[in-house]
This record gives structure tokens, C-alpha cells and sequence, in this order.
């Protein structure tokens, strides 16, 4: 494994980070509306 | 515990090890002994991760940390999705290109021998106290409640550690992990449902929440901006990030999990996996801690969990006083328990004065009642029966065995056996991997592929013999439990600033910065002395330092110098 083997797919695993991120800040944005309702 | 808890607890802590001794049979090259085969999944990484970090203080901590101070701990794990991003793209592709078995081996590579042991010394160091730690903190609860010998739940947790992971080195852990992992998720998700059915059919599971929140205990996101609080959005996401960079880049225990298989595409999955379940995970490990506080406003609990010690303070002289507090308690438990159900069952129409007026009241006997468990605690210190771990740590375990039903009580304690069992495995194999790879393989440069092996097995051994070394003489330092905590953070800025000093500043060579990580680590170990700054900025503090020093170091005394190329 070389990361030329990675270069192709570079592209994926940067839209694979982005959905990774884009999760994470929904999952914040939940915490934040439980913590507005239930406080 | 009766028969069947003990045939649950015992078949599940011990089918485990077996079926991965079973599945690793047979004799491993160096590279398989330390790296695994190509055979483990993205799914087994990921889960292994998990289990790596999780930890027995994680199931027995946690949800008493959600009931005494709610469960805006969770804000420490913000940092990390990024942090694992940050992992995939720059850290990975590093190690997987120079095919390395430890972090360490990166950094002589780029640098130089001395800097590489440094990395592995801090790392060795830090990991080796918390190892112990980690078996430590959960045999001292359970020798307390289930009247286990200390010494002996020390020995036998230790042990089959020590022997599976000797055994089967990395491929057995990350197996072994898996299964612990799913066991842990599966039993906590069932303890879950239990806590929640066993709530006061009083109230909706929403009003429940409602009134929880109004107590304090369900502020999941704060972002005062005040460096007094301990949790925050800020300092989870700026401190944690450091702290998780650090934690899954630099520390052998987690590169050793994500390297398993080889393969750059299941160890980015692993570790986005993680990037995406842990938060929901923590998550509803503390809201647990908040069930079991609100399942505790309906059903008296005792006035200190830790029973044991309560009970020998009574036989030491000390019994009127704590009759006279628990009297106390009672009452102030009884008149809580009428004002949460006259909230609830207050008319819809009921004005918002009265609501604000019947929340006050019921916030004050809530703060009698917490000032009636630190007086006890403070009686419990003059009986001389302190005990050295937290007493919230013996709130979800006393939850378990005094209200769940049997079979599940069994399952419940093979849980956070198998949290102990899995993060020290996870350890141990590092532990040894690190020693054997930057310590002993070159003191003997040109044995046998098979020697290398022996070496990394007695080298795991000794390591596992040093952490029950650590457990059973952890009782003499007050503590230690909160004290592992801040190890690893005043440790890990160094280790984090050796790395992205490798990875983002060209010029630096090896001597600028190993002296500039020695002076970071004195400057953390001065602040930690005489400040009184959240054990999480130290990451921060720590690889912000290394990576100034360096850059000042190189362009002045090391000015001279060039930094190897190609690495």
C-alpha cells in the first residue's frame, strides 16, 4: 500500500470526510435542541 | 449475585478469550504477531477502537458523573470527529506508506533515534500508570460491593488479559474486542430500556426528562465562554481536539488498532466509524446516569452508595451521626418526592409563577440533599474509611445490583469486565509492541524473525506483570483514579507536538526538536504544578509549545542542521 494507490480516491474520501463532519454537526445540533427543550 | 449471574458472567468473560485463542492458533511472523492479518475489517477496527478508548471508568464512571453533575461531560468528546478526520487524512497514509509496526518508528525516521525514543518513552510512560489504572479502578468497586478480594479480581482480570494477548498479539485483540465491544453495547442498551421501564409510572418518560433538565442534570451544550467551567462547547471542541489528535495519532494503543489489516481504505472506515458513533454513544451512557438519578427521586437511595465503607464507618464509633444525617435525608428525600409529583401533576393551566415557584423549591431540597451526602462524606473521612475512588462511581453499579433482574445483573458485571479486559489488552499489546520495536530491536539488530516474536510475547508479559504491579499498590496514592485522567493530558501535547513538528514543519530537524519537547514537557509539568488551568488545555498548551520551541530552536542554535529528506 503507497499513497499513489490512494490518489484516485482521494476525491471520495473527501466527500466521505465532509458526510463524516456534516454528521457530527447534525448530531451537535440535536444536543443543542434537547438541551433548549429539556432545560 | 446468585448462581445464574455467576454462569453468565463467567461463560461470557471467558468465550471470548477462547474463541480468539481458537481463531489466532498457530504460529505468527513479526508482522502478523504486531500488525494482524488482512483479514480484519473495517467494522473490527472501528469496534476495537471503540473498546480501546472506552474503558471500564467509561461503564462505571460515566452515568454516576451524568447523576451527580448532568451530562455536559459529553462536550469533552466534540474535538473528536475532527480530530479523526484530521487522523485519516494526514496520520494514516504516513504510517500505512512506510509500513511501520509503531508510531515511534516514524519519528526516528524522520528525525533521528533520540526523538523516536523520546516519543516512545513519554508513551511508555503515560500508558504503562494508566494500564494499571485501568484494571485498578473497576476490581476496587467490585471487591467493595460484591465482596470479591482486591488482590484476587485484580490477579484474575490481569492474568487473562496478560495470557490471550501474549498469546495471539494484535489479531486476538482486535477479535477479542469486537465481541467484548458488541457484549458491552448490547448489555448497556438492555440496561438502558430496564432503567427507563423501571421509572415512576407517575410520570411520562417525557415529563421525567423535563423535570431531570430543570434539576440541571440534562445541559448537554453550553457555550459560555468562562474559563471556570469545566465543560464547555469551546474547550471540548478546541482542548478535545487537541487531546483526541494526540490520543488517536500518537498513542500506539489506538495506531496499534487502526494499522490491524493493513489496508489505508479499513482503517480510514474504522476511524470514521468512530468519528460518527462515538458522540451518540457517550451520549446515551450519560442520559442513563440521568434515568438512574430521576428513577432515584421516586425510590429512596441510600445517602452514600458506597455501602461498604458506610457500614464500617458505622461499626467505628461513628453510627449516631450518620443515623442522624440519614434521618435527615429521608426527610428531605420524602418532601423532594411530593414536590416533583405536585409539578407534575400540576393543572395545565396553572400559572407560570406557581411552575417557577414549585421549581425553586424542589432545586433547594435537591441542594440539601447533595449537602447531606458531603457531610456524610466528611464523617466518613473522620471515621478513616475514605474510599480512594469516587462515590458517583458506585451509583450505576449499585442501580444494577440492587434493581435489576437476575441473569442481567451477571451480564452487567461481564460488561465492565470486558471493558477492563479489552482496553488493557489493547495496552498490553502496545505496551510490548513498542518496547520490543524501539527499545530491543535495536539493541539486536540481526536475529531471527521468530526471535523478534519471543521478544514481543515476554516483553507483553512484563508489561502485564507492571500494570497488576501498579493495580495492586494503586490503593497507596489518593486519588489515582482522577490523577490517570490528567496523565495522559499532561503527557500527550509533547507526544502530539512531535508529530505535527514531523509533519508540517520541513526544516525542523531531530536535535530542535527533541529539546524543544523536553522543554514543552517542563513547561506542562511546571503550569500543572502551580496553576490551576482544565487538565484538557495542557494538549493544547503542550504541542503549541513543542511546535514554537521548535521552529526557535532550529532557526538559532540548530540553524546549521538540514532535516533528512524523503521521509
Amino acid at each position: 500500500m503507497n499513497v499513489g494507490d490512494d490518489k484516485p480516491d482521494a476525491r471520495s474520501w473527501r466527500k466521505a470526510y465532509g458526510l463524516a463532519l456534516s454528521l457530527f454537526a447534525v448530531e451537535v445540533v440535536l444536543l443543542y435542541l434537547f438541551t433548549i427543550r429539556f432545560s | 449475585m446468585n448462581r445464574l449471574d455467576y454462569l453468565v458472567l463467567i461463560a461470557t468473560i471467558l468465550a471470548i478469550p477462547l474463541y480468539g485463542l481458537w481463531r489466532t492458533r498457530g504460529s505468527a511472523s513479526l508482522g502478523q504477531y504486531l500488525k494482524g492479518d488482512a483479514s480484519i475489517r473495517w467494522a473490527t477496527i472501528g469496534l476495537s477502537m471503540l473498546a480501546t478508548q472506552a474503558g471500564p471508568i467509561t461503564f462505571l464512571s460515566m452515568p454516576g458523573q451524568a447523576y451527580e453533575s448532568g451530562i455536559g461531560f459529553i462536550q469533552n468528546y466534540f474535538g473528536q470527529p475532527l480530530a479523526l478526520v484530521v487522523v485519516c487524512a494526514v496520520f494514516v497514509p504516513i504510517y500505512q506508506r512506510l509500513k511501520v509496526y509503531t508510531a515511534y518508528q516514524y519519528l526516528g525516521q524522520r528525525f533521528d533515534r533520540k526523538t523516536q525514543l523520546l516519543g516512545a518513552f513519554l508513551f511508555l510512560v503515560q500508558r504503562g500508570i494508566a494500564a494499571g489504572i485501568t484494571i485498578y479502578a473497576p476490581a476496587i468497586v467490585l471487591s467493595a460491593l460484591l465482596g470479591w478480594r482486591l488482590n484476587l479480581t485484580i490477579w484474575f482480570a490481569g492474568g487473562l488479559v496478560i495470557i490471550y494477548t501474549v498469546v495471539g498479539g494484535t489479531k486476538i485483540v482486535s477479535i477479542t474486542q469486537r465481541y467484548q465491544m458488541i457484549v458491552i453495547l448490547v448489555g448497556m442498551a438492555i440496561a438502558f430500556a430496564v432503567a427507563v421501564y423501571r421509572l415512576s409510572p407517575d410520570m411520562s418518560f417525557e415529563g421525567t426528562l423535563s423535570v431531570a433538565g430543570k434539576m440541571g442534570k440534562l445541559e448537554a451544550v453550553d457555550f459560555s465562554i468562562d474559563p471556570h467551567k469545566r465543560y464547555t462547547f469551546w474547550s471540548g471542541l478546541i482542548g478535545g481536539f487537541f487531546l483526541a489528535l494526540s490520543y488517536f495519532g500518537a498513542d500506539q494503543s489506538q495506531v496499534q488498532r487502526y494499522l490491524a489489516g493493513g489496508s489505508l481504505k479499513e482503517s480510514r472506515l474504522g476511524l470514521l466509524f468512530n468519528a460518527v458513533v462515538k458522540v451518540p454513544m457517550q451520549f446515551l451512557i450519560l442520559l442513563l446516569g440521568a434515568i438512574v438519578f430521576m428513577f432515584y427521586q421516586f425510590e429512596k437511595p441510600p445517602v452514600y452508595f458506597n455501602q461498604p465503607a458506610y457500614q464500617r464507618a458505622m461499626e467505628s464509633g461513628y453510627a449516631s451521626q450518620l443515623k442522624a444525617l440519614q434521618t435527615q435525608f429521608d426527610d428531605v428525600f420524602v418532601q423532594k418526592r411530593a414536590a416533583i409529583r405536585a409539578i407534575s401533576n400540576a393543572p395545565p393551566n396553572a400559572s407560570s409563577g406557581d411552575r417557577d415557584i414549585a421549581m425553586s423549591r424542589l432545586r433547594d431540597l435537591d441542594a440539601q440533599a447533595r449537602e447531606l451526602r458531603d457531610r456524610t462524606k466528611a464523617v466518613l473521612e473522620q471515621a478513616g474509611v475514605d474510599p480512594k475512588s469516587k462515590e458517583s462511581d458506585y451509583v450505576f453499579i449499585s442501580f444494577i445490583l440492587q434493581q435489576m433482574p437476575h441473569g442481567l445483573v451477571g451480564l452487567l458485571i461481564a460488561v465492565i469486565l470486558c471493558a477492563t479486559m479489552s482496553a488493557t489488552a489493547a495496552t498490553l499489546n502496545a505496551l510490548g509492541s513498542t518496547t520490543a520495536i524501539d527499545f530491543y530491536r535495536p539493541l539486536i539488530p540481526n536475529a531471527s524473525d521468530h526471535h523478534y516474536v519471543v521478544a514481543a510475547k515476554a516483553l507483553t508479559a512484563a508489561w502485564g506483570l507492571i500494570a497488576i504491579g501498579v493495580a495492586s499498590f494503586a490503593s497507596l496514592v489518593e486519588n489515582l483514579i482522577e490523577a490517570g485522567n490528567i496523565l495522559g493530558s499532561v503527557f500527550y501535547g509533547s507526544i502530539l507536538g512531535l508529530f505535527l513538528a514531523a509533519f508540517f514543519i520541513r526544516r525542523a530537524t531531530g536535535s530542535a526538536v527533541f529539546f524543544a519537547a523536553l522543554l514543552a514537557q517542563a513547561l506542562v509539568f511546571i503550569l500543572f504544578a502551580t496553576t490551576n488551568i482544565g487538565y484538557l488545555w495542557y494538549n493544547l498548551i503542550g504541542c503549541a509549545a513543542v511546535l514554537v520551541l521548535a521552529t526557535v530552536l532550529q532557526q538559532t542554535i540548530f540553524r546549521g542542521t538540514q532535516a533528512p529528506a524523503g521521509v
